[in-house]
């Protein structure tokens, strides 16, 4: 254990933390958690005036197993499938009290692509001055890692077995982003936990914007993905780096920019890395076949999004993590 | 006892009270290591710990950690062959930093400033050590002694400080100003300088052992190393090195036709040059080693590559792995060399040897011979101490078996002949010499290895081009003007900006920012640099991604139990 | 002053009156005259509220939610599948313990579809830890939910105000409906304590472990129990304000020495008197009011039961394969007396059937039963059931 500082209580830095975090320590989020990480990094860039929602999952169970919470903001879980409903009513009540106080939900791809679907569509419909924010680990990760809609193709969960006859998913992960776009709302884009400055600046975005925006966070699952926990955010740059999770921005429903890939690496890179696509390094037929799969649908994200730089860019996957001494890059 | 809330709710921030600490299997540390520009600077500069000051815009801090081991920086900034530069991690993602340069500008800029040296006066009861030699292995010594608060008395046989930097070094590498200038502020510092004082001549080894409790030999290697091609040479044969320091002092060389230079290191390189811009029609170099590249060359010139690229540019022909096996005359007169293939090669665990590749011959033309293969120590005066010769028998921290109290160092003790390497030595030999006057513990040779390019996490990184000193093209030049000049201060803050901080903090936040767990903490008022982090072990879960995402390999995983 | 209007608009009258800031709802028949009107109002800027129209009664009541925990008075209102899809919100509300008043225009529960009134809806939130309170007339709807706001913000339990779907929603009656004044001194600015607040930042909405999830909920058992008390002190208040009250928990109207007393709630009360008058010669007969469900008043309804022999239990909903809910829980309130009455469980008026006068002589004739009628659909037709399910 390194030595103890003269005259430096931890527990109160704590308190000191030079950026205002939404979500501290004591949380029961396994090691390496990427929704932990994400949900802290959102709350630091809109800050302490704001209420959160949160969806039923793993996020909303880790921080507030009664008598703690986690969360510095006010918080309120009501249901799985209602946070946008509620955060609707929360932002109604702040618009009738006079209040600036900015409304955020979170909620897991479960809460999202799937069970709460309906409610957040109604909640873009009617343009509520909300941010909402889904954290896509891609599974039901709270119940032990049932597939879900965003679950990506061949990947394995507990309901989506590699089996005699089965290769994992058999669906397509939903284009969720294409329906959120449908909507026509001022303001929609996906993020990843590996690239925090870009992260920051579209939940900036989407809070400073009148009306609903919408943004979707890759978040690595060290469980449910099989990968080590120390490897949650090069696992989530290497989704960025090989096509497999775009990250784009969309106004009023049109994509209006993209983070582009310098160097494009095999799909196989950030797959490996994960045990539930193990099963695709298999030597058969089928395993090819689906390994081939996945790099096709990798190199139709980056044909459709138009991702492949033709120069470098500062804010290209190469250049977006780049780090300054002195902590510049962050700030 | 805890009592239900209305409802179940919970208060902001009560999970500080859970200590998740208990889940950890390995925790981080920040284990700082050393970076490979540290551990190949013969001279023992931390550059990492000078850019990081410059790329904080302190020039005069990254200064004071520049001279903590070097006092001369402007002038190595200009002659050093910068092995820090090979070893840069950052020449295996692009180019590596210029840090040659950045080590001139911070020289120049505390001569300009009249910046202080960091050393104070030693007590009057202090004890006193004799250094023999001015250049710049005595020059280290003495300062890095009068650091460790021991009077430093520095003889030299010269009227003027400086050793072979003075006598042998041309000005458009090295601007007298510059040399004269440096050296003179850091025997301002304190040093007692003892000018015209030549061992065997004007005082003797005993004498001074007589004097002084300690005494540090850096009288260099003034006799040029003998040669011959098969038991044959010129009736007339002039060498290298004597040829420079006569250039230097008068200025001017008689020279006409066609050169042949036997050797690969400066001495040969700066002769070469010297030579064509006095007019030889050819100057060839010949040396059994290999022309530098882009990647590191195991059996590379040692001469500075910069300075090989330069000659290769104003017309100078150098003949990588070559020797010469014969000299063709036509009575006294040279009329050709005999080339063959060469190259030192391992002798099955008994050293290296050179081996000559029968069948490879070629004849070169020339008009005269030089050879420049290195000088020996003329022993007049130190027969007492140098033993059998032609070097000092001395350890990595100049002491000599058998001579407790005597101190050796610099191109005396045969070593690789350079300028950082005699400045190193006379750093080592200050901590040796103190030990032994003071009755302390000696120093002891560590093995410390750097870290290595695959610890860093480049993700964090992006290219940037290195920052290139102007520099006068070959029809520019001559002689007597400087070839390279400074960058920028622009130029240095970009270039210190570029430095991986290999091994070290560079409080780039990546830890504290990416802690899925607020277990990385940070002191908001603390300078750039490890002291800005604190682990929250109560809290720390060790997943490791600090220790993962830390660009420069600062953090490490270390085993709970 | 008195003013000619139908249930439905009266309802939304009162609403208004008690200033909500956020109404949320989604159409359903029969509530939907209710939410058309505050719609109305709004519109014409006659109110000052955050109409959320949603795309569900499950979002409906969660952003009602929401908004009462952020601080605000709140309004919702629905009817059968409606009440039935926000059931996982309901629970939640009254969990969180967040003061909401809603307002249940009762109807039958499908399949089969039935748009018309019975009370299985409201009666399936039974154990949802709401307030429940049945309304016998439109003026009492109006009332009730005057009330109910002042109700759930002193007892911080969401009041659910039921009122039958098109029996009392799409009448027009005469009523008296209150001036704004009188209802603000009634019923203060809402005040949250635990209202969603950056400057006290709580988390609403905890995982409560096994040691404390059994006191979690005896405390908000504990809570409804204690509500009888507010419930009656409102119903009090009012009628000093107002000159009018519902009934409290219980009410009894008959003569004091009748043994015989018929139970029910809802609007068919009203339907009860009218028969008794019309059928006299049927001797003495109580009609005990039945208005809050929940919290069930047992002791209340004891004493009201003091010295009967027969209570006849009537009401709209059915637990199939068990018996009248209602009745089911006023057999196990009165077994704790000394000398209880025999209880008569009858259900009627299922999916809007009509609850005529002639239902009276027949269930007082069912009384005479014994043992006693344990349960009974009154007013079933055997010869349209088919054979085998008869």
């Amino acid at each position: 254990m390194e030595p103890k500082r003269e005259g430096i209580s931890v527990a109160a830095l704590h308190h000191q933390q030079p950026a205002f975090r939404g979500l501290d320590a004591g949380h029961m989020a396994c090691p390496g958690c990427g929704q932990a990480l994400g949900a802290r990094l959102v709350t630091e860039a809109i800050g302490p005036d704001a209420i959160i929602a949160n969806a039923t999952g793993c996020l909303e169970v880790f921080t507030s197993m009664w008598p703690r919470s986690s969360w510095r903001v006010p918080w309120i879980h009501s249901l799985f499938e209602n946070a946008p409903a509620v955060a609707s009513g929360i932002e109604a009540a702040l618009k009738a009290q006079g209040r600036q106080t900015k409304v955020v939900v979170m909620g897991g791809d479960g809460g999202t692509f799937d069970i709460g679907l309906q409610s957040l569509s109604g909640m873009l419909e009617r343009n509520h001055n909300v941010l909402y924010v889904c954290f896509d680990n891609e599974a039901y990760m709270n119940t032990g890692v049932q597939r879900s809609s965003s679950t990506p193709h061949a990947a394995m969960t507990t309901t989506s077995p590699r089996g005699e006859t089965r290769m994992g998913k058999r669906h397509l992960k939903k284009d969720l982003l294409a329906i959120i776009g449908a909507h026509r709302i001022p303001y929609a884009a996906t993020a990843t936990v590996a690239y925090p400055s870009d992260l920051r600046a579209k939940v900036r975005r989407g809070i400073e914007i009148e009306g609903a925006a919408f943004l979707l966070v890759h978040s690595p699952c060290p469980l449910g993905w099989g990968h080590d926990g120390a490897d949650s955010i090069e696992v989530a740059r290497l989704a960025v780096q090989t096509g497999f999770f775009p990250i784009v921005e969309m106004e009023r429903g049109v994509v209006a920019g993209v983070m582009k890939i310098r160097e494009v690496r095999p799909v196989a890179d950030y797959l490996r890395l994960q045990d539930r696509f193990q099963h695709l390094f298999e030597d058969s037929r089928e395993a090819r076949e689906e390994l081939q799969h996945l790099q096709e649908l990798a190199d139709h994200n980056i044909e459709v999004y138009g991702l492949r730089a033709d120069e470098p860019h500062p804010r290209d996957s190469e250049g977006a993590d780049t780090v300054r001494r002195g902590g510049m890059r962050w700030s | 006892m805890t009592t239900m809330t209305r409802g179940g709710f919970a208060s902001a921030a009560s999970s500080l009270e859970f200590n998740t600490g208990g889940w950890r299997l390995a925790r981080p540390e920040h284990r700082g290591r050393h970076a490979p520009c540290e551990t190949s600077c013969p001279a023992g500069e931390n550059p990492r710990a000078y850019l990081g000051a410059a790329a904080d815009g302190d020039l005069r801090a990254a200064w004071e950690k520049l001279v903590e081991a070097n006092p001369l920086p402007a002038i190595t900034g200009r002659v050093c062959h910068h092995p820090c530069e090979t070893g840069c991690n950052r020449g295996q993602y692009d180019e590596p930093i210029a840090i040659h340069s950045i080590e001139r500008f911070l020289g120049d800029r505390a001569i300009e400033a009249g910046w202080d040296y960091p050393v104070g006066a030693p007590g009057g009861d202090a004890p006193a050590a004799a250094i023999v030699g001015a250049g710049p292995a005595g020059l280290s010594a003495a300062y890095h002694l009068l650091k460790r608060g021991i009077k430093p008395v520095l003889f030299d046989a010269q009227p003027a400080a400086g050793g072979l930097l003075r006598s042998a070094l041309p000005p458009y590498r090295l601007p007298r100003t510059i040399l004269d200038r440096e050296i003179e502020r850091v025997i301002a510092a304190g040093i007692d300088f003892r000018p015209d004082k030549r061992i065997g001549r004007d005082i003797s080894i005993e004498e001074l052992r007589a004097d002084y409790r300690a005494v540090f030999l850096a009288p260099g290697a003034e006799r040029p190393r003998r040669w011959s091609a098969d038991g044959a040479e010129p009736a007339r044969m002039r060498y290298g090195l004597d040829l420079l320091k006569s250039w230097t002092s008068v200025g001017d060389l008689p020279v006409k036709g066609k050169i042949a230079i036997v050797g690969g290191g400066n001495t040969a390189i700066d002769l070469a040059r010297v030579l064509k811009f006095a007019g030889a029609t050819e100057v060839h170099v010949i040396t059994f080693q290999a022309l530098p590249g882009a990647a590191a060359v195991p059996d590379a010139m040692s001469a500075v590559a910069r300075e090989i690229r330069q000659a290769v540019e104003e017309g100078v022909i150098i003949h990588d792995h070559r020797g010469i096996r014969r000299l063709i005359m036509r009575g006294e007169k040279l009329e050709a060399v005999e080339m063959v293939h060469m190259r030192e090669m391992d002798d099955s665990g008994r050293g290296r040897r050179l081996v000559a590749f029968e069948g490879t011959e070629t004849i070169l033309k020339a008009d005269e011979v030089i050879p420049a293969i290195g000088q020996e120590v003329n022993s007049a005066g130190f027969e007492s101490v140098i033993g059998r010769g032609p070097f000092f028998h001395a350890d990595r921290f100049g002491r000599l078996a058998d001579h407790a109290g005597i101190f050796a160092g610099g191109d005396a003790c045969g070593a690789a002949g350079t300028v950082s390497g005699a400045i190193g030595d006379g750093r080592r030999a200050a901590r040796a010499i103190e030990a032994y006057l003071r009755g302390t513990a000696p120093p002891e040779q560590a093995v410390i290895e750097p870290i290595a390019y695959r610890h860093l996490n480049l993700s964090y990184f992006d290219h940037a081009p290195r920052a290139a000193a102007p520099i006068l093209s070959a029809s520019e030049r001559s002689a007597g003007n400087e070839i390279e000049s400074s960058i920028s201060q622009a130029g240095v803050h970009a270039e210190a900006e570029r430095c991986f901080s290999c091994g070290e903090c560079m409080a780039c936040d990546n830890c504290w920012t990416l802690c899925p767990d607020n277990s990385v903490l940070k002191l908001a008022g603390a300078p750039p640099g490890r002291d800005r982090y604190v682990f929250d072990y109560e809290h720390c879960k060790g997943c490791g991604i600090c220790a993962h995402e830390c660009p420069a390999g600062f953090i490490m995983m270390i085993d709970e139990n | 002053m008195l003013e000619a209007i139908e249930g439905s608009a009266a309802v939304a009258r009162a609403v208004a009156l008690c200033r909500p800031q956020v109404i949320a709802a989604y159409p359903i028949t029969p509530q939907t005259h209710i939410v058309e009107n505050l719609a109305r109002f709004i519109a014409d800027g006659a109110l000052r509220c955050e109409l959320v129209s949603v795309e569900s009664e499950f979002s409906a009541a969660s952003v009602v939610l929401g908004a009462a925990a952020s601080g605000s008075r709140a309004y919702t209102a629905s009817s059968a599948q409606g009440i039935l899809l926000m059931t996982e919100v309901l629970y939640n509300i009254a969990g969180l313990r967040i003061p909401l008043v809603l307002t249940c225009a009762n109807r039958a529960v499908g399949a089969p579809v039935s748009a018309w009134n019975d009370q299985q809806d409201s009666m399936a939130m039974r154990d949802a830890g709401w307030i429940q309170l049945y309304c016998a007339d439109n003026q009492e709807a109006i009332d009730t939910t005057i009330q109910a706001y002042r109700i759930a913000e002193r007892t911080e339990l969401p009041v659910m105000v039921c009122m039958d779907g098109f029996t009392l929603t799409h009448t027009l009656e005469p009523l008296e409906i209150p001036a704004q004044e009188q209802v603000d001194a009634f019923l203060p600015p809402y005040r949250f304590e635990r209202a969603l607040d950056p400057m006290h930042p709580r988390s609403i909405g905890t995982v409560v472990p096994p040691e404390y999830y059994t006191e979690a909920r005896y405390a908000h058992h504990r809570a409804l129990l204690r509500a009888q008390d507010e419930i009656v002190a409102a119903d009090a208040d009012f009628e000093a304000a107002f000159g009018r009250r519902c009934g409290g928990l219980v009410s009894v109207d008959g003569p004091s020495d009748a043994r015989i007393a018929i139970l029910s709630i809802g609007s068919v009360i009203g339907t009860l008197l009218d028969a008794r008058d019309e059928y006299p010669e049927l001797g003495p007969v109580k009609l005990i009011k039945l208005r809050s469900m929940r919290p069930f008043p047992a002791d209340a309804l004891q004493k009201a039961c003091a010295g009967l022999s027969d209570l006849i239990v009537l009401e709209r909903a059915l637990s199939p394969g068990g018996i009248g809910i209602v009745s089911a829980e006023v057999r196990a309130a009165l077994s704790e007396m000394q000398s209880p009455p025999r209880v008569h469980g009858f259900a009627a008026g299922l999916g809007g059937r009509d609850m005529p006068l002639e239902l009276y002589p027949h269930l007082i004739a069912a009384a005479k039963a014994r043992p006693p009628v344990r349960f009974s659909i009154v007013d079933v037709d055997p010869s349209k059931v088919a054979e085998e399910d008869r």
